[in-house]
């Protein structure tokens, strides 16, 4: 009996990722078409609204920026993490966090200058996202515990702190009993850049290239690289495992955490339940999509922004929530398999045992 | 040759105008916007909110479209209604409280469009005004049947979040279920979820479990009904008639009814006459309503029902009225007084007889 297996590629498929992503991206289309008119709409017009709201013109830009700042710092935290083959499935709860920490800042630097009071938001909520990786970090050092398990765990645990600020000690007085915290002062939030987009599309995209080059020019990236391949050789050439592991996750948490702070200064009204808003679970997507690099994480959250804000905008022509969720899952999942297929390729083999060969 | 062009062009040229002239017409026509917080298909709140925009379209000709299942607190509802307002629209209404902020703001920004807000506590008394029921009258009403239909004298209360709205219901409720059995107790579960089917399902089996008859609800999907049918228990739903989804355990339901205030708030934007101020509608009105009662609750429940549900249409009850005790045996309303409005809108406290934290 013969069945089919994934084998990797000698040398990934020339032309590389950027054409994969491009057939992936086809064959999506084309499956979402017969998608589209099953449910009675006009593929073309529902693609041409999807790129317009998107991507047409400088006020969908910046829309779309804004949307990839939360997702591609995610992407960026789950990144760092599984450069080192750590997952770090908490991102979403690190992001909430960050925002409590961002949140807390606001509430005691109301007459700060805008500059000093953002500055010290932020530095908060990296410092929130960093500590809500702390316990899953050591734990993951120390005693080996599974840290997709921890991560994931807290997730819930931050969530249900914002619920619990908002329905009580941050509880707006003048809100008349409903669980809202107060408005965030306007010199707590984040300046314009163009149209909609704040300023925090800047803020993100130094942080991503200062990743980049630490990922792929430093001694720091490579100890990274090795770790993640082979605990024995990192070992043997001196590399602290422990250290490492723990200074990753925390830093990964951190990277979450300031999405966070980013969120509520530059797109938030007031720290809320919704704020995160499934980015730190997109954020997991991203990092794959990305292959775990720093590098390709702009890029992979600019085209997961662009899918979600058009997606969103079909809606408003009558396309229902779940079709056009499933239209941006197509997308996406296209675009994975493609990637997978430009470095692996499937081969037919006798016998029953299931393995990846890589 | 030429001549016959220039007839051509001459045609193309009167398509254009009378294209551009309908094209105008339709910018200058009014069109209405509905921001939905769960999916149209939840047989709950954002189904009751969607009957009432097709009753509206019907009723008024105005185009309508909807978004549904947008998060409160994230910028999605306010691209969303920057969309809308790209393609012509100028009505928006916005059915949860967390796109309250959003709406004010987006109302300055944009002076020509209406915004109508369901469940909020703001007004900016021109283009940006409040919709809201008196849930608490149906409410109560619900009450009194499910007070006697229950043998064990627990009732479970599946509720999504400690807000006023909230709140008030599992009073009103609590007093009507009284009236009828004076040792009924109301307990309390919440679920901190508007909208989640597994959630509510597993809080109402608790409260099955824990020895509670009748499961009365503040949330937007049919998972409680169909515990309470699978125990054999009873069960109170809300925002519309469910009795389809669990047939044997359906009493009776709180409802709404958008259709009327939607076709009002659209009529009046036509006009230009919008005010941007609060309505706070009722069963006198129409907006709240009780679904039709159980063919097997008593005859003597049922027109004590219908009569309640006179006097508090003629204004000679109020489901609010003194003498009521706090939860902790304090003085809620006097004897011989009623709870005012703004009480009303922003109680934080429950009534005696409500098992449970209203914090």
């Amino acid at each position: 009996m013969s069945r089919p297996v994934l084998v990797r590629r000698e040398q990934v498929l020339r032309g590389g990722q950027p054409l994969a992503f491009g057939i992936g991206l086809c064959v999506a289309l084309l499956v979402g078409l017969v998608l589209l008119v099953g449910s009675g709409h006009d593929p073309l017009r529902v693609y041409g609204r999807m790129f317009e709201a998107s991507l047409g013109d400088p006020r969908a830009w910046s829309v779309t920026l804004n949307r990839a700042v939360p997702l591609g710092l995610a992407g960026l935290a789950v990144a760092v993490a599984g450069s080192m083959g750590l997952w770090n499935i908490g991102a979403e709860g690190q992001i909430m966090a960050g925002a409590i920490g961002a949140a807390w800042i606001a509430r005691i630097g109301g007459e700060w200058p805008s500059p000093v009071l953002i500055t010290a938001m932020l530095a908060a909520a990296i410092l929130g996202g960093g500590l809500l990786a702390l316990g899953p970090a050591v734990a993951r050092a120390r005693i080996g515990v599974n840290e997709i398990i921890t991560t994931l765990m807290l997730n819930e645990v931050a969530i249900r702190l914002v619920q619990w600020l908002v329905h009580g000690r941050w509880k707006d007085p003048g809100s008349n009993n409903f669980p809202l915290a107060p408005m965030l002062p306007d010199n707590a939030r984040l300046p314009g850049l163009f149209e909609r987009a704040h300023f925090g599309v800047v803020l993100a995209g130094v942080v991503i290239a200062l990743f980049g080059v630490a990922a792929s020019r430093t001694a720091w990236g490579y100890e990274l690289r090795v770790a993640g391949s082979s605990g024995a050789t990192a070992r043997y050439a001196g590399i602290s495992l422990e250290r490492k592991v723990m200074t990753v996750l925390i830093l990964s948490g951190g990277v979450a955490g300031f999405a966070g702070g980013i969120e509520l200064s530059g797109a938030a009204d007031r720290i809320t339940e919704g704020l995160s808003n499934g980015f730190g679970f997109a954020g997991i997507i991203v990092a794959a999509l990305a292959l775990m690099r720093p590098s390709g994480v702009a890029a992979v959250a600019l085209l997961f922004g662009a899918v979600q804000i058009g997606g969103q905008s079909i809606q408003t022509m009558g396309v229902s929530s779940s079709v056009s969720t499933i239209l941006q899952a197509l997308i996406l999942f296209g675009a994975i398999a493609a990637g997978v297929l430009s470095r692996y390729r499937v081969e037919m083999v006798a016998g029953e045992a299931t393995e990846v060969t890589g | 040759m030429r001549r016959r062009i220039a007839g051509l062009l001459a045609v193309v040229l009167s398509l254009t105008l009378v294209a551009a002239a309908c094209g105008s017409d339709e910018e200058d026509a009014t069109k209405a916007a509905f921001i939905f917080v769960g999916p149209v298909g939840d047989a709950g709140w954002t189904y009751a909110h969607d009957q009432g925009r097709q009753a509206a379209a019907a009723e008024t000709g105005v185009e309508t479209a909807f978004v549904e299942a947008v998060p409160e607190g994230t910028a999605d509802f306010g691209n969303h209604v920057r969309d809308f307002i790209d393609q012509g629209f100028n009505v928006i209404f916005g059915t949860s409280f967390g796109y309250m902020d959003d709406m004010e703001a987006l109302a300055g920004e944009f002076p020509d469009v209406v915004f109508d807000h369901i469940s909020g506590y703001k007004a900016n008394g021109t283009n940006f005004g409040n919709t809201f029921g008196r849930m608490y009258e149906p409410r109560y009403l619900s009450g009194m049947v499910a007070g006697s239909a229950t043998s064990s004298n627990l009732i479970g209360y599946v509720a999504a979040f400690p807000i006023p709205e909230v709140i008030r219901g599992i009073n009103a409720f609590t007093l009507g279920a009284q009236e009828i059995n004076p040792d009924v107790q109301v307990e309390v579960v919440w679920t901190s979820t508007w909208f989640d089917p597994v959630v509510e399902g597993d809080s109402a089996q608790a409260m099955l479990d824990k020895g509670a008859d009748v499961i009365a609800m503040h949330q937007d999907s049919t998972a409680a009904g169909e515990k309470a049918e699978a125990a054999g228990a009873r069960w109170v739903a809300y925002n519309s008639d469910m009795s389809a989804h669990a047939p044997a355990a359906h009493l009776t339901a709180p409802v709404w009814d958008w259709g009327p205030r939607y076709v009002e708030v659209i009529e009046q934007a036509m006009a230009g006459t919008y005010e941007g101020g609060y309505f706070w509608g009722s069963m006198a009105d129409g907006t709240v309503d009780l679904a039709p009662i159980a063919a097997d609750v008593d005859a003597s429940v049922v027109a004590a029902v219908a009569e309640r549900k006179q006097q508090i249409i003629d204004g000679s009850f109020h489901p609010f009225q003194g003498p009521i005790n706090a939860q902790d045996g304090s003085v809620l309303v006097a004897a011989g007084e009623t709870m005012a409005d703004g009480d009303m809108l922003g109680i934080g406290v429950f009534v005696e007889g409500v098992i449970g934290s209203a914090g």
